[in-house]
């Protein structure tokens, strides 16, 4: 390092310098690029949110009466209650679905895993209002099959179930967000050894106690991180409660944010309104922290580690029966109403041979404008924002967990904040940031992604969080003491060791990238259309077969995907263990 | 193949009444002289919240058809995404918008004093059905779209003669947990609606919907969805949507209310600032054409210049009873009557 010094350089400088530059690395360039990146894609959107809550209406100056309309209505607390009662249902319900199940799959011998993963993938990519839709006519009070069938076999005048109530909302929105949780969870118990849990029968803890006193607490940071995405993502989520929370009388929080996007519009409220969602985000990122504390969760070392199967006997049944009702609440029941539509000339009609059709298919594959074309557009526009992502969340949280630069736990909320931000919310700050001119992104496909890589970053950096914080430190210290740099650290070890979790953070960025759509709706042109805005459209427009057949479509085109790029890579969907 | 046989049809009235001797000379000389000087600009982007995607298409790849050497650039969004795009262009100083159509009379009333409209009369603004004529006196913003709110109801579950008749007859106590409808506060139609509805019979006629329990979706056409499935049995809905479901073979009716189907009407205008101004002016005289009219009605909305359709089972707009309110109870009204529906239905 010091031959890089100006020779003539005064030596009082020099002195002062020296200690500085012998600490220098190359990396530090590349971290304060990363800083750069992050000002341009979340600061920058944020501060032009704040900014505009305090801005009166027509421009002219700034005020705090948006605050006031915003919170003086007893409507609108109300609405901002039930989200967070929402928030902490959906969480609590979507981790009693995948908790178990990620468990099941990573450290027993129960028989179906295969099917178990593709249940949870296909949940996974399910767009959440589709699923809904799916719900309200297996549960709407009047016509729901199940509603039906129960009044076809027990005579009751009256079904049983009505989806149209805030349970019905929380289970329709935790069935399609709990697969975070699963994958978290999974991926990290494939990473405790054994001897963990030998120890503990060593010294007398029988199966069940083990497993909840030694090997789920292991993997405490991977849950709770999986329960705060959910959480965030249940309270920014706007489809499922427009379409089942309204009918319900049930009012939340982006369902009041779309009434001010409304005539009159009031941008400047709804800027005000978004900001104890900012808040929350904050007080969950605390809470993470008080939570994990200094306790040790580190699972990956250098040490060797055996992992073996526990054996459950009879068990193991019980727990594929739970899978499968998991897998028939989200995936298989809504699909088989959804599928009956999308092979109907009109659906309306029900179940019968004349009734049967492909031209649904044929429509919204050639004949539609752009339908054909979004799908593509989809998976192009998700995959990069999924690598972009993960590039950058990875690198964050290596900055943070080594403690490499002042004020990383700023950078760390950096990360988490965009995922409250509504999807319009923040659309429309990237517009006004990013679309006009000097850096003129209007129309192009690098609006969409650097929005969709602001919009999903959170869990992106949750999960390479998590995956490093099971990284014990030693193994990259070991390298430096042989005199490796940290690039051949990062390169040598961390990132083999990582692969796995950076595969899994992928997907996970990539899955919801496809299904995104309240950013999407804003930022799109003619040119760029997105398959969840077209299936939006088609459901405004009142096109139910289309809009059937074009879900159909996506499942089967996600799935394939995810299925063909693992055979490549040689892995089996969602990270079977090699 | 019926319905294709009934297009060739309505092609070849359209097609003769295009020949009538009252086609103005001036008009084409116009149009001729907005072309010429529009193939150089050689594109118009349309911002649209009017009609579905299709339809939008539809009408952008007809002009560009009609016009060779223009494109047009078709944005279709819900009204408030154009609002809200058009508003932010406006403030960073993007003249992205040639042509802007929102669904939303609103949107204009509050544009117009900010001057961001050309006053522009195109010739066919003098074919447009009477009461389309003269929204704005100043010729700022002309109607191009309309679509009328019905009763509408699934057919299997409620027989023609037994379905309500008149708006009030949705308040007997037999539709309970029947009635389908869509909520102000996300849909401009519905909006309109809920004014009209309380220019004619009170708020109270709302007390008196919300003992009904009727299932409160959010645009417009959810009632469709809703009907379809059986989950419910009325609804005030859209006529287009409707007659285009049914048409695919779905067990839906439209009746047209003795006291008034409400016609919403939906206008568009040409930017000022617009980069485009010969193919933005085109393109809003297109609008106005019977060749788009004649799109409108293939996909089941109302024409809005004579001689075209009416669309496949919907009835002649000149024989429907209509009813609208005006546009400042529209746009007063509208912020009123959302507040007081979330206090009488809870959300």
């Amino acid at each position: 390092m010091t031959d890089l010094l100006p020779l003539r350089a005064p030596a009082r400088a020099d002195a002062a310098l020296l200690p500085l530059l012998r600490r220098f690395e190359p990396a530090m360039l590349l971290w304060l690029a990363l800083i750069a990146l992050l000002l341009f894609l979340v600061v920058t959107p944020l501060f032009i949110l704040v900014r505009q809550s305090f801005e009166a209406p027509e421009g002219a100056g700034y005020t705090l009466a948006n605050y006031v309309t915003a919170f003086a209505d007893r409507l609108h607390l109300r609405a901002l209650g039930n989200s967070l009662l929402l928030g902490a249902g959906v969480a609590l319900l979507a981790a009693i679905f995948a908790v178990p199940m990620a468990w099941a799959v990573a450290r027993t011998d129960m028989p179906g895993k295969n099917l178990t993963r593709l249940l949870v993938l296909g949940a996974f990519v399910t767009p959440p209002y589709l699923g809904a839709i799916g719900w309200i006519l297996l549960a709407g009070p009047n016509a729901g099959w199940l509603n039906k069938l129960w009044m076809a076999v027990t005579g009751a005048k009256a079904g049983i179930v009505n989806i149209f109530t805030f349970p019905g909302l929380i289970l329709a929105i935790a069935a399609y967000s709990y697969p975070y949780i699963f994958v978290f969870t999974s991926a990290a118990l494939e990473l405790v050894s054994s001897e963990m849990e030998d120890a503990a029968h060593i010294l007398g803890a029988g199966g069940w106690r083990t497993t909840l006193k030694v090997t789920l607490p292991l993997v405490w940071p991977a849950i709770l991180g999986g329960l705060i995405i959910t959480f965030l993502e249940a309270i920014a989520l706007f489809g499922t409660p427009a379409i089942i929370g309204l009918p319900a009388h049930i009012n939340v929080v982006t369902t009041q944010l779309w009434q001010f996007f409304e005539f009159p519009v009031q941008a400047e409220v709804a800027a005000a309104y978004a900001m104890p969602l900012l808040a929350v985000t904050a007080l969950l990122f605390w809470v993470q922290r008080k939570s994990l504390g200094r306790k040790g969760y580190v699972s990956l070392t250098g040490k060797g580690g055996e992992r073996r199967l526990i054996q459950l006997g009879a068990w193991r049944w019980a727990l594929l029966g739970y899978t499968l009702i998991v897998g028939g609440i989200s995936v298989l029941l809504p699909f088989a109403v959804l599928l009956q539509a999308a092979f109907s000339r009109a659906w309306g009609r029900g179940m019968s041979l004349a009734n049967l059709t492909l031209r649904n298919f044929e429509y919204v594959l050639f004949v539609h404008n752009t339908a054909g074309q979004s799908i593509v557009h989809s998976f192009v526009y998700a995959a990069a924002t999924a690598s972009l992502a993960i590039l950058l969340a990875l690198a964050i949280a290596y900055i943070v967990s080594r403690r490499l630069v002042p004020m990383a736990r700023a950078l760390a909320f950096l990360c988490v904040a965009p995922f409250v931000i509504p999807g319009i919310v923040l659309a429309i700050g990237f517009y006004s940031a990013y679309a006009a001119p000097p850096v003129a992104l209007y129309g192009t496909a690098a609006l969409i992604i650097l929005a969709f890589t602001t919009r999903f970053l959170p869990i992106a950096y949750t999960s390479c969080e998590a995956a490093m914080r099971s990284l014990n430190p030693e193994m990259e210290d070991a390298a430096r003491i042989v005199g490796g740099g940290r690039f051949i650290a990062l390169s040598r070890i961390v990132m083999p060791l990582l692969r796995k979790s950076i595969i899994a953070a992928w997907i996970l960025v990539f899955i919801p990238a496809t299904r995104e759509l309240s950013a999407a709706i804003f930022l799109t042109a003619p040119n760029t259309q997105v398959m969840s805005v077209v299936l939006f459209d088609l459901s405004s427009e009142g096109n139910f077969e289309y809009l059937a057949a074009l879900g159909g479509v996506l499942l089967v085109a996600t799935v394939i995907l995810v299925a063909v790029s693992f055979r490549l890579v040689g892995r089996d969907f969602m990270l079977r263990r090699s | 193949m019926k319905r294709r046989t009934f297009l060739k049809g309505t092609a070849a009235a359209s097609a003769a009444a295009a020949l009538a001797p009252w086609a103005r000379r001036a008009s084409a000389a116009e149009e001729a002289e907005l072309y010429a000087a529009a193939k150089g600009e050689g594109q118009v982007t349309w911002y649209t919240a009017h009609f579905d995607t299709q339809t939008a298409e539809s009408i952008g790849n007809a002009f560009a058809t009609r016009y060779p050497g223009i494109r047009a650039n078709v944005v279709r969004t819900t009204a408030q995404v154009a609002f809200q795009r058009l508003s932010q262009d406006l403030k960073t100083g993007i003249a992205e918008c040639d042509v802007f159509s929102s669904t939303d009379l609103g949107h204009y009333v509050r544009l117009k004093p900010m001057d961001v409209f050309l006053k522009y009369t195109a010739p066919n603004a003098a074919q447009l059905l009477p009461q389309f004529k003269d929204i704005d006196p100043d010729g700022g913003y002309f109607i191009t779209s309309a679509g009328l709110i019905c009763i509408t109801y699934n057919k299997d579950k409620v027989k023609e003669s037994e379905a309500p008749k008149n708006w009030p007859d949705l308040l007997d106590p037999k539709w309970k947990d029947q009635i389908s409808v869509g909520h102000p506060g996300f849909s401009g139609y519905v909006g309109t609606w809920v004014v009209e509805m309380r220019n004619l019979y009170g708020w109270d006629y709302f007390e008196k919907l919300r003992a009904n329990e009727p299932q409160v979706g959010r645009s417009i056409n959810d009632t469709v969805t809703m009907l379809n499935s059986g989950e419910r049995s009325v609804a005030a809905g859209p006529e287009a949507t409707t007659l285009e479901s049914a048409a695919r073979g779905n067990p839906l009716g439209v009746i047209y209310p003795g006291d008034g189907a409400l016609l919403m009407v939906s206008p568009s205008a040409v930017m000022k600032n617009s980069r485009r101004l010969n193919a933005a002016r085109l393109f809003m005289n297109f609008l106005m054409s019977r060749d788009a009219s004649e799109i409108l009605v293939r996909n089941f909305s109302p024409a809005v210049v004579p001689g075209v359709g009416p669309a496949p089972g919907a009835k002649p707009l000149a024989e429907v009873k209509t009813i609208r309110p005006t546009a400042e109870e529209i746009t007063e009204g509208i912020p009123e009557v959302i507040k007081r529906w979330r206090d009488t239905f809870g959300a």
